[in-house]
């Protein structure tokens, strides 16, 4: 998965510019789409909630323009990390400060495979 | 605040490793309610199927993406474990969805966007011609 992180570096770009990035970045996401590597794909709206804590209280996120924001993401089926790695580095923002932020999927959840390493664990 | 949103919404998983300090009853329990609360969403088709991350995986940045890091993905609070992706068409469902979610009771947060229609940039780069054709009539 491709997280894009930052969405403030919008700002310091002129009308042209950020006309010129969307388009390469549509383009980059179609020829992905068509080589099969990406599987699923979404920009984020601005608006940010967070659920947190044991009264699961909603507030505002802080982030909604900053650096580590995420606004978008990749779904990306592709052989090996390297190839993530190699895919993100195509990302037509970059040059103008945008992060992105390469993770792996889990065959599972992480809370079930803790259970059985505990498993395992407890039968040696 | 616009609350209607036809794209539906994500919820992002935010937290550290805390499921490493729970005894294995209330883990397995934990699991258990999980799944129950996921099926349910999923046979109600609010939810489509999620995945969770490793906590591993690397940050590239820098022009031609040069910079290639390893994030700290497994202490942080602020990193993300997991996504969902919810077919609801408000920000209030989406956000009692997030606070049923069994994990939240163990700390971490979960952040809830609306997905968008169209890149924020297509849409700033509309925004920005139609203030341009204004300024000439």
């Amino acid at each position: 998965m491709l997280l894009f992180r930052g969405n403030d570096w919008l700002k310091s770009l002129s009308s042209e510019e950020k006309q010129k990035v969307t388009d390469q970045w549509m383009a980059w996401f179609r020829r992905l789409t068509e080589e099969g590597k990406a599987v699923a794909g979404n920009p984020l709206e601005r608006e940010v909630k967070i659920v947190s804590g044991k009264n699961r209280l909603v507030s505002d996120g802080p982030f909604a323009e900053s650096k580590e924001a995420i606004g978008g993401y990749f779904l990306l089926d592709v052989a090996s990390f390297d190839d993530a790695v190699a895919v993100a580095q195509e990302c037509p923002g970059l040059p103008y400060g945008v992060k992105v932020e390469v993770r792996p999927v889990a065959a599972e959840c992480p809370v079930a495979s803790e259970l059985k390493r505990e498993a395992q664990f407890a039968h040696a | 605040m616009n609350t209607q949103n036809q794209n539906g919404y994500m919820l992002l998983y935010r937290s550290g490793e805390w499921y490493n300090k729970l005894p294995h009853a209330e883990l397995q329990q934990l699991i258990k309610q999980n799944e129950a609360w996921f099926e349910r969403l999923t046979a109600q088709g609010k939810a489509r199927p999620g995945r969770a991350l490793e906590r591993k995986g690397a940050i590239v940045s820098g022009v031609n993406g040069r910079i290639v890091t390893d994030g700290p993905f497994a202490e942080s609070k602020e990193a993300i474990g997991g996504y969902l992706v919810l077919d609801v068409e408000t920000i209030e469902e989406a956000i009692a969805i997030a606070q049923s979610s069994p994990g939240l009771a163990y700390g971490g947060s979960i952040e809830v966007r609306p997905l968008a229609e169209e890149c924020p940039l297509d849409a700033r780069a509309r925004e920005l011609a139609r203030e341009e054709q204004l300024a000439t009539v």
